[in-house]
């Protein structure tokens, strides 16, 4: 059964109002910001974005904030806590009619890899237990970007970051698997989840539209192409992107109530030309090849897509 | 002592920079210090870093408040002021600016009060590598020309802080290649490195705080970041060619700052105080109507 979209078809769709301004000090290229400036799309102003210790922490640095939303900041580790705080208010504002129910407003959780991975994951896990309704965007760059690319659970096998030094000891790189989150989600069953792009725009809009009818835990893990700690070019953000998606490394998909569907199954390209773009995998090509360690990501990458398959 | 303060932007090297120098100096029997000033590690962000080289022990710590020399790796900094370029520089302080003007011209342009030098070091590093990347090497070998070190020993100081940085032998290579050239084409000034009146750079002043009702008020206003120029940031500029467009949105779609707006008749137009320059819309468009500009100094403020 293939995916179709219902809503976003054709990139004119795309609305033209902007819900996050320019202007913040993030990096050139940023992926995961281009992945919120088009949620916020679908999002509209009517929000509440609650913002866990990050890279994003530069979005609103006082005076100057980019969203026409509500920004509340926490602790890398206590953001789903601090939205339910904000969930439970709404609530009680509209109980008590102080606030029109129709003038509800969202609750966003805003998290990197190292909060949503790492530092967060008990207290996420309490706030889709207690089936809070609030959406987790969560911008992956597989590393902690913001204190100068150190590694994260999220960091990939291979790659190069300040804490997994390419050594004598570790010639690859980082030795650890990049933690399935996923599946640590998937397995409270929230009604909603699904991974997306920013090369992938329709993809993005369509999942966050369809989300909007289901009220609850949903997760959106957004690729965050990352210039700055991957080391690359920031004009190649979308092509680092595309290939993520095209190599099958990054699996475009959404899980309704636990039933995972793949939004796009790609023909899959060798996962060397993914990691040839970046810096942080050039130590598996120079000086030497390190054909054991490529084959082993390649591998990795056969088995998700075989067990799809199944 | 020679002290010795880098400013650049995230990316473009000036940490790196200011460590080869520090190395270089090392390697020449000097007592050396290097550190960059902490902050957020961002692309384009304002970034600094300080090395000291002397005989003697360096007792002194701390970010470089009456420079000997200051090396700018990126003119587009100077008017910032957060980014406190000019702080401390007086009439004898020498400084470096990474700039096609010539001395004179920089010099005025930008109100240095201290003796200027300059080179493009963007120029060349476009002319060798051909495309934009960090100036670490080139930059570090100028610094290591004014501060008085020896070419073969910032050769091999380039040679160590690329090779922790991961970079490839042939790489490493270029870049000792072309930084000889800096070193050998930077028009040096002497420093004058005697000791400095001591001047009162830290102020401690009591904030007036104001009641939150007054106070809070431009915490709650909209969307407000856009006021902010990201001009300088920019190396490189998009330039639409409305005739080759096809109106496919990829651009609008692509920008994450959002600075291509979609005007009535369905075609972008870029708004280039909110570009930082990355480029992307460059990347992804199929009918190549993007092309790129490097950008000049007296464009920087549009």
């Amino acid at each position: 059964m293939t995916w179709e979209p219902h809503i976003f078809k054709e990139l004119h769709q795309i609305p033209r109002e902007e819900h996050v301004f320019p202007g913040t000090p993030l990096c050139a290229g940023c992926g995961g910001l281009e992945s919120l400036r088009l949620a916020s799309k679908v999002l509209g102003s009517r929000v509440v974005y609650i913002n866990a210790a990050g890279c994003f922490t530069n979005l609103a640095s006082f005076p100057f904030t980019p969203l026409d939303a509500s920004w509340l900041y926490t602790t890398m580790g206590s953001a789903p806590a601090g939205a339910q705080g904000v969930r439970d208010a709404l609530d009680v504002l509209i109980a008590k009619g102080r606030l029109p129910k129709d003038e509800d407003v969202k609750v966003v959780v805003l998290a990197g890899d190292g909060s949503t991975y790492d530092m967060a994951l008990s207290s996420t896990s309490g706030a889709i237990t207690r089936k809070l309704d609030f959406y987790y965007f969560c911008y992956d760059n597989e590393a902690y970007g913001n204190t100068g690319v150190q590694l994260s659970p999220s960091t990939p096998y291979g790659a190069r970051t300040t804490t997994s030094p390419c050594s004598v000891q570790h010639p690859a790189g980082s030795t650890q698997e990049k933690k399935d989150i996923f599946e640590i989600w998937r397995a409270h069953r929230p009604p909603y989840m699904a991974t997306v792009s920013p090369r992938f725009p329709l993809d993005l809009e369509e999942k966050f539209a369809r989300a909007a009818d289901y009220p609850g835990p949903k997760l959106f893990l957004a690729f965050a192409a990352c210039p700055t700690g991957w080391l690359f070019d920031p004009a190649y953000t979308p092509d680092v992107a595309r290939l993520a998606v095209e190599c099958g490394i990054w699996p475009l998909k959404e899980a309704i109530n636990g039933e995972v569907t793949h939004t796009y199954v790609p023909k899959r390209r060798p996962v060397e030309e993914y990691l040839k773009l970046q810096g942080r995998f050039r130590h598996l090509f120079e000086p030497a090849r390190q054909e054991e360690a490529i084959k082993h990501i390649q591998d990795r990458v056969d088995s998700y897509w075989e067990k799809v398959k199944a | 002592m020679v002290s010795i303060r880098f400013h650049g932007r995230g990316g473009q090297g000036a940490k790196t920079a200011s460590r080869i120098a520090g190395t270089a100096a090392f390697l020449e029997g000097f007592t050396a210090q290097d550190s960059p000033l902490y902050g957020a590690e961002r692309r384009g962000a304002p970034v600094s870093a300080s090395t000291r080289i002397d005989r003697k022990p360096i007792r002194e710590r701390g970010v470089i408040a009456r420079p000997d020399l200051v090396m700018i790796a990126d003119a587009s900094l100077i008017p910032d002021p957060s980014a406190r370029v000019l702080e401390g520089v007086d009439e004898r302080t020498v400084v470096f600016v990474n700039s096609p003007l010539a001395a004179d011209q920089a010099r005025a342009q930008f109100s240095i009060p201290g003796r200027v030098t300059t080179l493009d070091l963007t120029g060349i590093a476009l002319e060798h590598f051909g495309k934009r990347g960090a100036i670490s090497a080139l930059l570090g070998a100028v610094a290591g020309r004014l501060a008085g070190l020896r070419q073969g020993s910032i050769r091999e100081a380039i040679a160590r802080e690329l090779t922790d940085l991961g970079l490839a032998p042939p790489v490493i290579e270029r870049n000792q290649t072309v930084a000889a050239r800096c070193f050998e084409a930077v028009q040096p000034v002497e420093l004058d490195v005697g000791a400095r009146q001591a001047m009162a750079v830290a102020q401690l002043r009591a904030p007036t705080y104001e009641p939150p009702t007054k106070g809070t008020a431009g915490i709650t206003a909209g969307p407000n970041s856009a006021i902010r120029s990201m001009s300088g940031w920019r190396t490189f500029r998009p330039v639409l060619n409305p005739e080759l467009c096809n109106g496919c949105w990829l651009c609008f779609a692509n920008c994450p700052e959002g600075a291509i707006t979609i005007k009535p008749d369905g075609k972008p137009a870029i708004y280039y105080p909110h570009c930082k320059g990355c480029l992307d819309c460059v990347e992804v468009c199929p009918t190549d109507a993007m092309t790129v500009e490097r950008e000049t100094e007296a464009a920087n403020n549009t």
